[in-house]
């Protein structure tokens, strides 16, 4: 179920105190977070994030579009795996048996 | 021959019905244009005068988004996240479901018709 409007966005507390550092120091260095449940808010554009994702931290350029996604969906916690072979494999397959 | 909203020329059906072979308008929003234009439920598509087919062909152009337009736009929320980068986006780009569902087993319908796996051998 979609969050309440009247609740407004949720953003953890300290990353607009991070985020308003970095904007103030003026260096453009990579703002690290582990805080994947906040929204991106209008005030995070054009700012780098690195999205904790349990492993590493996955450099997020926020970009205007982004604005009310959660910082989370841009850094996967999963690896993907595939059958990278699989055309070959199904042909292969007829010729083995 | 009626011709509403491009392509769609449903005929001897009933004007709630036909109205919903126009892709964007579904039982809903076939009601709604038929008390907007003020067409009784049993009226058939043959039977409305031409009249009433200019109203009806109005109303849709005024206050909906069908047919193409709409895949259009349909489609660019769907680039849109793929452009983006963000998880949907990724499920997307990987045709794989996109709102958490289990991909162990079923998912065909994203994707599609199963594939044998090379070497696996039949059970008989």
């Amino acid at each position: 179920m979609a969050r309440s409007v009247w609740k407004g966005p949720f953003v953890d507390g300290y990353l607009l105190k991070k985020a308003e550092k970095s904007r103030a120091s003026g260096r453009n260095e990579i703002i690290k977070i582990w805080s994947r449940r906040s929204t991106i808010l209008p005030q995070f554009v054009g700012l780098t994030f690195g999205v904790y994702n349990g492993q590493k931290f996955v450099p997020v350029n926020v970009s205007e579009d982004m604005i009310g996604h959660k910082f989370g969906e841009f850094s996967p916690t999963r690896t993907f795996h595939s059958h990278s072979g699989d055309k070959r494999a199904v042909r292969a397959k007829p010729a083995a048996a | 021959m009626a011709r509403i909203a491009g392509v769609n020329i449903p005929t001897q059906k009933r004007v709630v019905i036909a109205l919903q072979y126009i892709h964007g308008i579904g039982p809903k929003f076939a009601q709604d244009i038929c008390t907007k234009v003020g067409i009784p439920d049993k009226r058939r598509v043959h039977e409305l005068t031409d009249a009433e087919v200019l109203q009806i062909r109005e109303a849709i152009d005024r206050d909906f988004v069908v047919e193409g337009d709409l895949r259009r736009e349909v489609a660019m929320n769907i680039k849109r996240l793929m452009d983006l980068g963000c998880y949907r986006g990724l499920r997307h780009r990987r045709s794989l479901p996109v709102r958490g569902q289990r991909t162990h087993t079923n998912a065909r319908t994203r994707k599609g018709k199963a594939k044998p796996i090379a070497g696996k051998k039949k059970t008989s």
